[in-house]
């Protein structure tokens, strides 16, 4: 069976800027494929290639087995996919939204019908048929734009940030709705900023200044770009101890991460009670909390390093 | 897949996006408005500002003569409601003066010695004066005066031969507009400008809205095709627009007395001929402008200028020098507003009217394909 998605040096230039440079990498049928990056690394321009938006300048790309430069209208026809920009009508209600895209897709009458009784089951939006979008708290709208992309039951779904700015209780829901698509079968192309999201994806791409600078399951990926023990840190007294961890003998890596901090090390050389007394030396009431290297380590780690692929 | 699966679909998608279309302009209060309310508001304004049927202009009579025939003449100026003598100085040099107080907008002068001239069977020369500041209504003050004069001219003529030869004015606009009423003439100009501005407006918002929402890439990620959207965008519009036609058409005829000598049907296809190619051309506007601001700017200029100007509606199109006529033959306006005049005055039918069929189907097709060559379905 052919790679849902295969893109083989993949190029898109914004006049002599690359947006997006010698971009290599497959895709499986049914794998949940997580794109991370700053703003601006360039993950829009590749999802909008792969739906068949934007023409790319270099390499190639087939999505369901369709080149996207030569067929992409055939591409649009297999997939879902919801942009990063708020895209639904806000003055048309939940139903007439889904009436749209529905008949977008060449659906009408029963058939039409019976597709937008099964989505808005399936997305729990069923109390919700008209409810004016506009009206609807940011989470629901991600959802509402979620079952005008699943209408059609693509067997590809491109989701670029799509719970970007949305409360910690409604992306796990959304995440849930996305992962039940993909036991049914779909195969699904996720960009996000949230690390924590990426650990759902059966592999991660990571893009840094227009280029897949890391590529892996996230497991691969720590244990060979942060392998080691991790720590969170918290301090009233930050910028000192982060000054001086780096500075310590078997410190890898310190970044700061939400409140606190997050500091590598390699255990052969500094254990967690050295560590811990080392930090205690400078602020006493530091906060130390052990764990193991998260996605987002490997994300500073690859970022700082300029990667590995 | 089968043509008739794809025509099937083509209509389903078309369907789609005029169903959507029209919600939205339902919804939209300021849509509804700019079709159905600022028409008639318009028409109104324009109706009665520039009602170019002047009445009561101030005429100042300078009467040197002083005879029963002079009398007779500024009888025949003031027995209309057309003029009222404001003044009657007694020096030819003071009529300058009332002119640039405004006393007065149009003066008689009748020298010494005018009875004696007609008399005698001799040209009695007097003399009228008519501000000319006011172009229009110049023209109208001018027109007025002349008839009413070559009329007192042709009555005495043939009171004196016992009701021979008299001559006959061969004007064009007097024979379609017998009493000179200049409503009746300029209403049709001021229809055809109004549908056109309103029809142009109406849809440059559509899509430059879509694209600032970030709506226009999501529609593009569906199948959806460029001349699907268009024809889902003009169909709603379509018949709003036919509405607002109807709506000023019925109130043209009511309030200024519009006849309709020629058959409904003439006048339904080609408004819905002029109101398509107007719609075409806001489309056209939308899918290339980028902003909703550049959009409205654009759809206002292109609408006003040849509506207003290159349309017939105030100045006639044969009297335009060759470029500014050429360019008015691109415009729809033109053609719609000799097809208003020619059947509602006139009583014209497709014969005599083919020409103005010709121009409006022709724009309104170049609209619609430009509208769908505009309109980029892939985005940078
Ligand atoms: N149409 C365009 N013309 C010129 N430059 C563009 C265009 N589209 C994108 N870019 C540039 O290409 C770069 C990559 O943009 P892209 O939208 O792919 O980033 P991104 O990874 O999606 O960022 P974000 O997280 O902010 O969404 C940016 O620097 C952007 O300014
Ligand atoms: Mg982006």
């Amino acid at each position: 069976m052919t790679d849902a998605i295969a893109v083989e040096g993949l190029g898109r230039r914004f006049g002599a800027f690359h947006a997006v440079r010698d971009v290599t990498f497959t895709v499986a049928r049914g794998e949940i494929f997580g794109y991370l990056g700053a703003n601006g690394a360039g993950k829009s321009t590749t999802i909008r290639i792969l739906c068949g938006l934007l023409a790319p300048t270099a390499g190639r790309a087939t999505v369901a087995g369709l080149d996207v430069a030569a067929d992409p209208e055939g591409v649009k026809r297999r997939i879902g996919y919801m942009s990063q920009r708020f895209s639904l009508y806000p003055d048309l209600t939940v139903a007439e939204n889904l009436d749209f895209f529905g008949g977008a897709y060449g659906f009408s009458g029963r058939a039409l019908r019976r597709r937008i009784d099964a989505i808005v089951e399936e997305t729990g939006l069923r109390a919700l048929r008209d409810s004016a979008t506009q009206s609807l708290p940011a989470g629901l709208q991600q959802r509402v734009a979620l079952a005008n992309a699943l209408l059609h039951d693509p067997e590809l779904l491109f989701l670029d940030e799509p719970t970007a700015g949305v409360d910690p209780a409604s992306r796990r829901e959304f995440l849930a709705l996305v992962r039940r698509r993909v036991r049914r079968g779909a195969t699904v192309f996720l960009t996000t900023h949230y690390m924590d999201e990426a650990e759902y994806c059966g592999r991660v791409g990571m893009m840094v200044d227009g280029r897949l600078a890391a590529l892996g399951t996230p497991a691969e990926l720590k244990q060979r770009l942060v392998p080691g023990d991790a720590w969170s840190v918290r301090s009233a007294r930050r910028a000192e101890l982060q000054a001086a961890l780096a500075a310590t003998d078997g410190v890898r890596a310190v970044h700061p991460h939400g409140a606190g901090f997050r500091v590598r090390c390699d255990p052969a050389r500094l254990d967690g009670a050295t560590l811990a007394a080392r930090c205690r030396e400078i602020d006493p009431a530091a906060e130390l909390e052990p764990g193991t290297a998260t996605l987002d380590d490997v994300f500073h780690a690859v970022v700082a390093g300029g990667g590995v692929a | 897949m089968s043509a008739p699966g794809r025509l099937r679909r083509f209509a389903i998608r078309t369907g789609a996006v005029a169903a959507k279309e029209a919600t939205h302009a339902v919804r939209d209060p300021r849509t509804l408005y700019l079709a159905l309310g600022m028409p008639v508001v318009l028409l109104v304004i324009f109706g009665f500002g520039i009602s170019f049927d002047v009445e009561d202009v101030p005429i100042a009579v300078v009467d040197q003569d002083r005879t029963p025939d002079s009398r007779a003449l500024e009888r025949s100026l003031t027995t209309g409601h057309e003029f009222v003598v404001a003044a009657r100085p007694d020096d030819p040099a003071e009529v300058d003066r009332l002119f640039r107080e405004r006393t007065v907008s149009a003066a008689l002068v009748v020298p010494r010695g005018f009875a004696r001239e007609w008399a005698a069977g001799r040209r009695a020369p007097v003399q009228l004066l008519v501000d000319g500041s006011d172009g229009v209504g110049a023209q109208s003050v001018l027109g007025n005066a002349s008839a009413a004069l070559r009329a007192e001219g042709r009555r005495r003529l043939a009171a004196e031969t016992g009701g021979a030869a008299a001559p006959l004015a061969a004007e064009v606009r007097l024979l379609f507009n017998p009493a000179l009423r200049s409503a009746v003439f300029f209403v049709p100009g001021l229809i055809a400008y109004i549908l056109y501005i309103v029809g142009v407006l109406l849809t440059a918002l559509t899509i430059a809205r879509e694209q600032e929402r970030g709506n226009l890439e999501q529609l593009f990620a569906t199948p959806v095709g460029r001349l699907e959207v268009m024809l889902g965008k003009l169909l709603p519009y379509l018949a709003l627009g036919l509405l607002q036609a109807l709506l000023v058409l019925a109130f043209g005829m009511a309030v200024f007395e519009m006849p309709l000598r020629g058959s409904l049907g003439v006048l339904g296809l080609g408004t819905l001929l002029f109101l398509a190619g107007a719609l075409a051309q806001g489309l056209f506007i939308s899918s290339v402008a980028g902003s909703q601001q550049v959009a409205t700017q654009a759809g206002a200029l292109s609408s006003l200028l040849p509506g207003v100007l290159l349309s017939g509606f105030v100045f006639p199109v044969e009297n335009m020098p060759l470029l500014l006529r050429a360019l008015a033959s691109v415009f729809p306006a033109r053609y719609y507003v000799d097809l208003l005049r020619g059947v509602m005055l006139r009583g014209n039918g497709f014969d005599a009217l083919w020409g103005d069929f010709l121009g409006l189907g022709v724009f309104c097709l170049a609209a619609v394909a430009l509208a769908t060559l505009g309109f980029r379905r892939r985005l940078a």
